[in-house]
């Protein structure tokens, strides 16, 4: 019988390859990639603690609407910024980009 | 029971698709696994029994992210492509390895060895009513903001995409 335990863990391990994926890639779509497997561990966490532990109120559900919307918005701008730094460095390479950075 | 195996095979195949994204040495095949990533993400809602959360995932994650992000990595390629040789993964590889290796070992630990109280032990069917009803009364304020959220940053996502001198 598949728990709540099965679901946590698997979550667990998708948001921990995202984080390795943020830390380790230099493309930013790349890091981009490793932000949506984690924001799809973290739906995924609420959407079961919401099917086993609450399924009278159903919050993990709607919070798991809020996260892909979100989710949505932030990859659109994402990827504009993205575009735009390649239009202006011809590089989609976060290390290259550390103006910000002293 | 059959489901216990499906169940398994779509967990083995998610974070095998997971792991394909996250160490391909192709920024085209890392899309590609993501597709598949976010597509079992989808297969388990519906083991979840919440067919609204599935059906958006399959429409928003399966349709427009993957193509906004292929569509991206089109736009942002050089005419040469990426150089053989030339590493995706910065020298930082190791400690990003430790984190997220040290990260997955305590998220598990900690999933397996808490006792949830309230645990019903099988998942209940969520109705796609019961959702909407949640989401447009007691949500209702947070749906207004997330909606105006949605519009403003894909908004500032077309005037940051514009070509300057075009307008």
């Amino acid at each position: 019988m598949v728990s709540l335990e099965h679901y946590v863990a698997l979550s667990g391990i998708l948001f921990a390859l995202g984080v390795y994926a943020v830390l380790a890639r230099r493309n930013a779509i790349l890091v981009l990639m490793g932000i949506e497997l984690m924001l799809n561990a973290v739906s995924l966490n609420f959407a079961a603690f919401a099917s086993y532990l609450d399924p009278e109120r159903v919050t993990g559900a709607v919070f798991a609407v809020f996260v892909i919307t979100v989710a949505a918005a932030e990859v659109g701008l994402a990827l504009a910024i993205v575009i735009r730094l390649f239009r202006l460095r011809a590089t989609s390479n976060v290390d290259e980009a550390a103006e910000l950075k002293w | 029971m059959i489901t216990d195996v499906l169940w398994w095979i779509f967990a083995v195949g998610i974070v095998g698709a997971a792991a394909g994204v996250v160490f391909s040495r192709s920024v085209i095949h890392s899309a590609i696994f993501l597709i598949v990533a976010l597509a079992g993400v989808g297969a388990m809602y519906l083991f979840l029994q919440i067919e609204f959360l599935a059906l958006v995932q399959f429409l928003i994650y399966g349709g427009a992210v993957t193509v906004l992000i292929l569509l991206a990595l089109m736009l942002t390629r050089t005419a040469a492509g990426t150089p053989r040789g030339v590493s995706l993964t910065g020298p930082q590889w190791p400690f990003a390895l430790l984190v997220g290796s040290g990260l997955a070992a305590v998220l598990v630990g900690a999933a397996v060895a808490t006792a949830w109280p309230g645990d019903r032990g099988e998942p209940a069917l969520l109705p796609i009513g019961r959702v909407g009803e949640r989401l447009f009364t007691d949500f209702g304020a947070a749906f207004i903001v997330v909606t105006a959220v949605l519009l403003v940053a894909l908004v500032g996502a077309i005037i940051i995409a514009r070509q300057e001198g075009s307008e």
